[in-house]
């Protein structure tokens, strides 16, 4: 299989503060991560809200700049693009927002919407050509031409999610961000969403990464999943059948509830939340939520290594 | 005696109806899951046990909310007060707006008690101490002096939960208590809500959207649809056997444990707006095994076994 992008020790640092009254403080949202993902395949990124999802995405992109690490997309640094180049190569790469209620303008129709990525790539379609595009592309997302002269406001959450992934699909991406796509819709609407975006992912070999806090969600759709906490990658899952050899991602998978009453089980909660990424300990930064943490855990990081299976990052993999 | 038992509940506000045909009975020591999806009607039931609707101009305009032997749609305001965070308490969606940002968070949970069971200042203190202590909160006496900003989500709604409690309520109404939480944290308080129903012998009422956490911690269900209630029974039986096709479709859409040959589906089309209530079942126009019956005349509910559900075609029906 052929990599379709490949993102080596991206790293973003975030600093704040610097007034008078405020002293500066640095947090790195995401730390270090690399991975690649092959033409074709759906890579999941789960992580509790914090953990350096959204910021990854829009790393990957290139929406913000990372502080370090690389981003080769197609054989393409993409670090190195001056902003010309740059743009054309956004025409193969784009991305489908969480909230469709404000991804899109509440001034423009939803055939502005559609086709507001020609004008932006400088195709020069006319009104005729774009009432054209307008409709095939609401029919690829399963919504109906009459649409086309709406406002957003006329749509509901599910329709407007597909006139969202109808925009990212306008200019034939290769591969698709999605950053949690249904998070905001109902569950029954979640579920429309996921099988349109398995039968576009067949019908137009696209490759997707999906982000998400629903790690059954994730196990469901992804390929492999990879798993953030506080901004670093902590467990590669190379397939959704594997088990989870760190703590983190074995909670993660306990605090998912079973939709079947006979397998109601004791849930043995993890204690505490999320610390704050400011002022990470030097060790592993879930070292203090661990059940099996010791005194190694807190002083020296570890490292993602793939000794006696898939990747992890954990002195005592499970 | 039910400690709640709701009957043929409609509401009105001006001139549209935005829920009708809700009942249900909660015994003591219960929990029952109200879930349906957004708009489904689930909170305005919430409201309408709490006398809440005044406050969104709305009222009941039809059937009975008897909480312990209590009629509670004639009450006056009044005796509302008393039981509102006295004998019924309320944990709501977001604990991030429920708090009052600019009061340290123990004088808040000391309110209520030196309200509803009038005690003094150190009385209130020293309860407030050991409830904080009781929903696990780590060195309660130093908690009560943090404010709302100073904690983390689930600290939050750990202190909301506090709050519900102070007064000893008899009943307990979370209105999708952890939908704003990390899933870690969701576990801990769903968790913590179901040791204290047993502990207090408390009855709850959980309005959720989420059918996985009905699944794992209700004994009883009702599955609204539309500002209706469209089935309920004991959560065994509905998850093992629903009788109504959307009960039956929204546990499809699920996908916990699916495995990669078995797909997700979806329900075709999106819940009506309150203004465009189709006549007939109001489920029709996404429904299946929909013929004309459904379009025209409003189903009944019909038993079987623990299971009510209004469908003209009710699953699971001995024909």
């Amino acid at each position: 299989m052929t990599t379709l992008l490949e993102v080596g020790h991206l790293s973003k640092k975030f600093v704040s503060g610097g007034g008078p009254f405020r002293p500066v403080r640095s947090m790195h949202a995401v730390n270090d991560v690399s991975f690649s993902v092959s033409v074709g395949r759906v890579v999941g990124v789960v992580g509790e809200s914090g953990c350096g999802k959204s910021t990854l995405a829009r790393l990957i992109l290139r929406l913000i700049e990372p502080t370090g690490g690389s981003v080769q997309f197609e054989d393409l640094d993409l670090l190195a693009q001056k902003p010309k180049p740059m743009r054309a190569l956004r025409a193969r790469m784009q991305m489908v927002f969480q909230d469709p209620y404000s991804a899109i303008d509440p001034r423009y129709t939803i055939r502005d919407a559609v086709t507001e990525p020609f004008d932006i790539q400088g195709h020069r379609y006319t009104a005729k050509e774009k009432d054209a595009k307008t409709a095939e592309l609401l029919d690829m997302v399963g919504l109906s031409g009459h649409l086309a002269n709406s406002y957003p406001h006329q749509l509901s959450g599910g329709q407007k999610q597909r006139v969202g992934i109808a925009r990212a699909l306008a200019l034939n991406p290769a591969l698709l961000v999605l950053d949690e796509p249904t998070a905001s819709l109902d569950v029954s609407v979640q579920a429309q969403i996921i099988s349109l975006l398995e039968k576009l992912q067949d019908e137009l070999n696209l490759t997707y990464i999906f982000i998400s806090h629903d790690l059954s969600l994730v196990k469901y759709f992804c390929d492999e999943v990879l798993v953030m906490y506080l901004g670093r990658v902590v467990e590669v899952l190379p397939d959704t059948e594997a088990a989870a050899r760190h703590p983190y991602t074995r909670t993660l998978l306990d605090s998912t509830f079973d939709p079947d009453p006979r397998l109601r089980r004791t849930i043995e909660p993890l204690a505490g939340e999320v610390p704050s990424p400011f002022d990470l300990p030097p060790g592993c930064a879930f070292a203090a939520r661990c059940p099996s943490a010791t005194g190694k855990c807190s002083t020296e990081l570890p490292v993602l290594s793939s000794d006696g299976g898939h990747p992890v990052a954990c002195h005592h993999p499970l | 005696m039910s400690m709640l038992r709701v009957e043929d509940l409609g509401v009105s506000i001006s001139t549209i109806s935005p829920l009708s045909g809700v009942s249900f009975d909660l015994e003591r020591g219960e929990i029952i899951g109200i879930v349906g999806e957004s708009g489904s009607g689930k909170s305005l039931t919430a409201m309408s046990v709490m006398g809440l609707l005044p406050l969104i101009g709305g009222q009941v305009d039809h059937g009975k909310i008897e909480f312990d032997g209590i009629e509670l749609t004639g009450i006056s305001e009044n005796e509302y007060r008393k039981l509102r965070g006295g004998r019924i308490g309320l944990i709501t969606q977001n604990p991030m707006t429920s708090l009052d940002p600019l009061k340290k968070i123990g004088p808040q949970v000391d309110d209520v008690s030196r309200l509803h069971l009038d005690h003094d200042k150190s009385q209130a203190k020293a309860r407030t101490i050991e409830l904080l202590g009781d929903l696990r909160i780590p060195e309660p006496a130093s908690i009560y002096h943090l404010y709302p900003h100073q904690m983390s989500g689930g600290m939050k709604q750990r202190i909301v939960i506090a709050m519900a409690l102070a007064a000893d309520p008899d009943l307990l109404i979370a209105d999708e208590p952890t939908t704003a939480l990390d899933v870690t944290v969701q576990a801990q308080i769903i968790r913590l809500l179901g040791d204290l129903v047993k502990q207090r012998n408390l009855s709850l009422v959980l309005i959720t959207h989420d059918m996985s956490v009905v699944a794992q911690t209700c004994d009883k269900v009702m599955v609204m649809y539309a500002g209706t209630a469209i089935e309920r029974g004991r959560v065994q039986d509905i998850f093992k056997s629903p009788r109504h096709p959307y009960t039956k479709a929204l546990i499809g859409c699920i996908p916990h444990g699916l495995s990669k040959t078995v797909r997700l589906k979806g329900i075709e089309g999106t819940v009506p707006g309150v203004a465009q209530y189709p006549a007939g079942c109001r489920f029709h126009p996404r429904c299946g095994l929909a013929e004309d019956i459904c379009k025209e005349t409003v189903p009944a509910f019909d038993t079987a076994g623990s299971r009510a559900a209004a469908c003209h075609f009710a699953l699971g029906t001995a024909q």
